[in-house]
């Protein structure tokens, strides 16, 4: 088959040790969000992204279509990517998260041209994978993040990120303690931020340090001049304090 | 949640998620989440961390590429077979996922080298920063050698069991033993052999002479 340019030849490679991954379930409930989608306002500021999606002769359907489908939260649009391919369902996500994926991946330590090239794998598993989103359960941003992460780790190492897989159901499960469920998942992306904000500067550091740059507690101390036992325990504490604030929130 | 003894604690979870653990512990933390619903959620939640910063990055950035660019990349025929290989898992249907696909072959069917009485290794990866990740396979009833650590080690028990003092790990069950865990020595309990994925990233401190002797030769 041949190959267009360099990019996708990259991909072709990447594309032949790929496999299948999993996918973790948790969080967001649809239907919540359409009782109450103020619930939901993350979703609220990218509703009316688009504007050149292209018509079709009947006009009137395309209009009321349209005016449904920007209505729609993230997951709710995967969900018609999933079940209908529908690509203007795509283009409102691609728009949203695009360039967000880019700029995540920029702030990873790559250059704008590594970024984009990564943010397209990206966008073409969500695409791929798309009917392993489960809506009903996870945040459309946690699986997105998820994906990047394992792209740019593939990318850095050249090795498969090992994924947690929510299906294990193994002979020797530990009973699962109930009250020790996923409390950031049930919220909209901007509390989660609004948390992240809301720590102290000393907390949020360390966060950052492990998410944009993936430095091990080891380099943490290092870069910070700390003990290591000082940079474990304030992971800790940074990720209690969101998930108690998160969690009483409900 | 007050931390319970055999669980990993969450700076791990929370590095797991950032992906900041090298693949030797991202692989062990992997495998351990998995027998515990309770770390699940845990980890789901701090790659909703992931998922919040994400979304507040500056959405202004520009793109090279546009959406039609992208459809037209999606629609290549050719990159649709390759991204749908399912990973090829090993019969071992008591292990967790990530580690049945990075093994090759079951754990009956790996080749074990001796690494003193009653006790077998097999090496599988090495990090850039030292970390050695390795499978454990020590007879029931076997005695390890007494040991302090120079490093952390952390020691996910597969099948089988071991005790160190009154504290018992079973399957799924992780102990994590830095410089301050001294006299270390774990017991296999009777019964079947007990095989455990293993990190170290620094040799540990054997107490006996002979053990220090013989060291250099079988890797710990």
């Amino acid at each position: 088959m041949e190959v267009c340019d360099p990019a996708s030849a990259r991909l072709r490679i990447k594309g032949m040790k790929a496999q299948a991954r999993y996918f973790d379930e948790t969080g967001n409930n649809p239907i919540l969000a359409l009782m109450f989608p103020m619930m939901v306002g993350e979703h609220t500021d990218n509703r009316a992204c688009v504007t050149d999606r292209p018509r079709t002769s009947a006009r009137v359907v395309d209009i009321a279509a349209e005016t449904d489908i920007k209505n729609l939260t993230h997951e709710q649009l995967m969900t018609r990517v999933a079940e209908q391919r529908d690509k203007s369902a795509f283009k409102l996500l691609f728009v949203y998260f695009a360039p967000r994926l880019k700029a995540h991946l920029m702030s990873m330590g790559v250059t704008a041209e590594v970024a984009e090239d990564l943010m397209q794998e990206v966008l073409i598993k969500v695409w791929r994978k798309a009917h392993q989103f489960q809506s009903d359960k996870a945040k459309l941003s946690t699986w997105m993040f998820r994906i990047a992460r394992n792209a740019f780790i593939d990318y850095r190492r050249r090795a498969k990120y090992p994924e947690v897989n929510a299906d294990d159901h193994l002979h020797h499960m530990q009973a699962d303690d109930e009250t020790d469920r996923p409390v950031m998942e049930g919220q909209t992306a901007e509390r989660v931020s609004k948390a992240i904000e809301a720590l102290k500067p000393k907390y949020k550091e360390v966060i950052h340090l492990s998410f944009f740059e993936e430095l091990s507690h080891s380099q943490i101390a290092e870069r910070l001049e700390l003990p290591l036992g000082t940079v474990k325990s304030r992971i800790r504490l940074a990720f209690g304090a969101m998930r108690s604030e998160l969690g009483e929130m409900g | 949640m007050t931390q319970q003894y055999g669980l990993i604690p969450d700076e791990w979870l929370v590095s797991y998620a950032a992906g900041a653990l090298s693949d030797e512990r991202a692989l062990l933390v992997a495998t351990h989440v998995a027998y515990h619903p309770s770390l699940k959620a845990r980890v789901a939640d701090a790659e909703a961390i992931g998922g919040a910063l994400l979304e507040a990055q500056d959405a202004t950035s520009n793109l090279d590429m546009s959406f039609d660019d992208l459809m037209a990349r999606i629609d290549m025929p050719e990159l649709d077979a390759e991204d749908e290989a399912t990973p090829i898992l090993t019969s071992d249907d008591d292990l967790p996922t990530p580690l049945r696909s990075y093994l090759d072959k079951p754990l009956d069917g790996l080749k074990w080298r001796m690494m003193g009485p009653g006790m077998y290794q097999h090496k599988l990866s090495s990090g850039p920063d030292g970390e050695k990740l390795w499978l454990l396979r020590a007879r029931g009833g076997t005695e390890m050698p007494l040991h302090d650590h120079t490093g952390l080690e952390m020691t996910l028990v597969l099948r089988g069991s071991y005790h160190v003092g009154d504290k018992r790990f079973g399957p799924g069950l992780l102990e994590l033993a830095d410089k301050d865990v001294t006299n270390h020595q774990p017991m296999i309990d009777e019964g079947e052999d007990c095989i455990c994925l293993v990190v170290t990233d620094a040799p540990i401190r054997l107490h006996s002479f002979i053990g220090r002797m013989i060291q250099p030769f079988i890797g710990l």
